[in-house]
């Protein structure tokens, strides 16, 4: 086990590798400067280009990128001056993180909720109503739901802070909601499928023949076997949620790390599009291999070697 | 032998499908006596894995029990249960071993866990006492090194070995009747014998009735006390061991024996039944045998014939057995078959 995780972390830092050079090289290709003020005259940009090292050939800027990568210097950000990218990531990430993981649980949880109630009940009503929840949950976009959300229950109702992060934890409410219903969505339909499957396999059979009752059966047999594919979906969500929704944040002005990803590209913000970048990569191979992780404790099956 | 455990009366249970309603079982009665084993013999979609998931309420939801159906065992009538009355019955009264081992125990959970869950239900054992109870009943069911395989997982083990432990599921909380769905039909022949015997061997030292279904006569001679023979969702013949073997009285029966290769059949000359059992969504009218019976009679294409009863324990439900029916010779290997019935058992009677 620790030997597979150590040479899954090894495949890890080589793939990591691989995207840092593709996105430092793409980047360059990217038409524009990252000097977008025309009062700029000849002289300060070249000035500014000598001091951020934009002047030298390509190679060399790369090769000096990837040594300070390996001293953990991520570069200051053209944008935000005397900033470090470090720093900017470091601030702004937990925000999105936190509100993430938040939308994560509730998503997840509601999803494992309504999918098994769907498939117990598969074809009758409540499996009918579910069905049309989580097909209008999947086709809503986060920020049309955000919008709708906000005006009921901040605007109307006035029950919720309309915006804002970090003085209560009410602020949270709305966007963690927003995030949600698309996992729960996609959780629900998911794990509705997968129980059905399960739910008309032989060992189910035999485990109601067993008279241990229809919960336990669900509980102790169907939930952990239907489990399996579900850790499949949930490594690649989990990362996207925590590195944050650049929509939801700008309607709730939550200073997360999603606003920044975007803002950083039309910015020609070269550091910060290669720091934002290596941490979405890195967030998504750790959950992946998170993943597998999980999935070889439930499913005794898998072997990790 | 004792009076009956478990006795099933008009049974008759329908699905709901797309295409219409499906008549599976109709109208199937039959006792079981304590300690005795019954095997239901029949082709595929006669109706006999129905009849068993009957009796333990496991049948799709889109299955109805007719109203007119009893089950009776014990006091209660089990097709009046609510759902969770009949988690008393289930695995703690009457419990089942099913066809596929490799499919039917649960991948995820350990065998001495699976083995243990009834009788912390229905034994109110502790986990830990359960496990130790596992233990025990896996070498009971013949289980080599027990012990060194209590947390081992299905996937680790052979097709024999799980149906050992499925066996050993199913008799966890001691049940007085033991349902085998086809416990050797997906196993080697070589394991086949060792399996029956494991079944043999433990329902003679429980004392437990077994129905024993099976398209498999020789599994049949080998186990049954007595056989009943399904065809098209009815018993069309019951009757003691020797009586369904050597004095068979159905063409069905007939068909199904003669189809039996034994080792003397010449090398291709396999018999079969011509033809293919009705479409239960239609039904037909008189008997569902008639268009595959070569002895089929007018009569069996207009009204379906009642039990006929040759001894105290035998009955055939064909028109042949009535009084006014011609006589009619059976295939040869039934006629020596009834020689051999002549010869052994009717002159001892």
């Amino acid at each position: 086990m620790a030997r597979y995780i150590l040479k899954r972390l090894l495949i890890l830092i080589v793939t990591l590798w691989i995207v840092v050079t593709a996105t430092f090289f793409l980047m360059q290709v990217l038409p524009g400067t990252p000097y977008n003020n025309p009062k700029l005259s000849a002289s300060a940009i070249a000035q500014l280009n000598s001091s951020y090292g934009l002047d030298k050939p390509v190679l060399v800027q790369y090769g000096d990128y990837l040594l300070n990568l390996l001293h953990g210097d991520f570069g200051t950000s053209f944008q935000y001056q005397n900033q470090s990218v470090s720093t900017l990531i470091g601030q702004r990430l937990p925000v999105s993180a936190q509100l993430g993981l938040q939308a994560l649980v509730v998503g997840v949880l509601v999803g494992l909720w309504f999918g098994a109630l769907s498939a117990r009940h598969q074809n009758q009503k409540l499996d009918g109503f579910l069905g049309v929840l989580s097909t209008l949950g999947i086709s809503t976009p986060s920020f049309i739901l955000a919008i709708m959300l906000l005006f009921l229950f901040g605007y109307d109702l006035g029950w919720l802070p309309v915006s804002g992060w970090g003085d209560s934890f009410s602020q949270t409410i709305l966007p963690t909601l927003a995030l949600a219903v698309g996992p729960a969505a996609i959780t629900t339909r998911f794990v509705r499928s997968e129980m059905i499957d399960v739910l008309h396999s032989d060992y189910i059979q035999l485990a109601r023949a067993k008279g241990i009752g229809e919960d336990q059966v669900i509980r102790k047999h169907a939930y952990r076997n239907s489990m399996i594919p579900i850790l499949t979906l949930m490594g690649p969500m989990t990362a996207n949620l925590l590195t944050g929704s650049t929509l939801v944040e700008n309607i709730f002005s939550i200073p997360g790390i999603g606003q920044q990803f975007v803002s950083s590209i039309p910015t020609k913000d070269y550091p910060v599009i290669m720091g934002t970048t290596i941490v979405y990569a890195l967030m998504l191979m750790v959950m992946i291999l998170i993943t597998d992780i999980c999935t070889a404790l439930v499913d005794p099956r898998v072997r990790l070697n | 032998m004792a009076a009956p455990i478990l006795q099933v009366k008009e049974l008759a249970v329908s699905f709901q499908t797309y295409a219409g309603v499906v008549s599976a079982i109709r109208g199937v009665s039959f006792d079981l006596m304590a300690g005795e084993t019954l095997a239901i013999v029949g082709e595929s979609g006669s109706g006999k894995s129905v009849t068993t998931k009957t009796l333990l309420g496991l049948n799709a939801p889109n299955a109805t029990v007719a109203d007119s159906s009893q089950i009776l065992f014990g006091d209660q009538d089990l097709t009046q249960l609510k759902a969770g009355a009949w988690d008393q019955v289930r695995g703690a009264k009457i419990a089942m071993v099913f066809q596929d081992p490799m499919t039917s125990l649960d991948p995820t959970m350990t065998i001495g866990q699976q083995i243990a869950e009834p009788m912390v239900k229905h034994l109110g054992k502790s986990a830990k006492a359960a496990q130790e109870s596992a233990l025990a009943l896996m070498e009971g069911v013949g289980i080599p090194d027990a012990a060194e395989h209590l947390h081992d997982y299905p996937h680790q083990w052979s097709g024999g070995m799980r149906q050992r432990a499925v066996i050993a599921i199913a008799l966890a909380a001691e049940p007085d009747i033991l349902i085998a769905d086809e416990p050797t039909t997906a196993l080697d022949v070589t394991i086949q014998a060792q399996i029956l015997n494991v079944l043999k061997e433990e329902q003679k030292k429980r004392g437990m009735a077994m129905i024993f279904i099976t398209h498999d006569l020789g599994v049949v001679a080998d186990v049954a006390d007595r056989v009943a023979v399904m065809y098209a969702g009815k018993i069309v013949e019951k009757g003691l061991v020797n009586e369904i073997f050597y004095n068979p009285k159905h063409p069905y029966t007939w068909g199904l024996l003669a189809s039996m290769p034994t080792t003397s059949t010449a090398l291709g000359t396999l018999q079969a039944i011509p033809g293919t059992p009705p479409d239960l969504l239609h039904p037909p009218k008189g008997d569902a045998f008639a268009n595959r019976n070569a002895y089929a009679l007018a009569i069996d294409h207009e009204l379906e014939p009642p039990f006929f009863n040759i001894s105290n324990t035998h009955a055939a439900a064909s028109w042949l057995l009535d009084s006014r029916a011609p006589a009619v010779t059976p295939p040869l290997a039934i006629q020596q078959r009834q020689a051999f019935w002549q010869e052994h058992f009717v002159q001892e009677g």
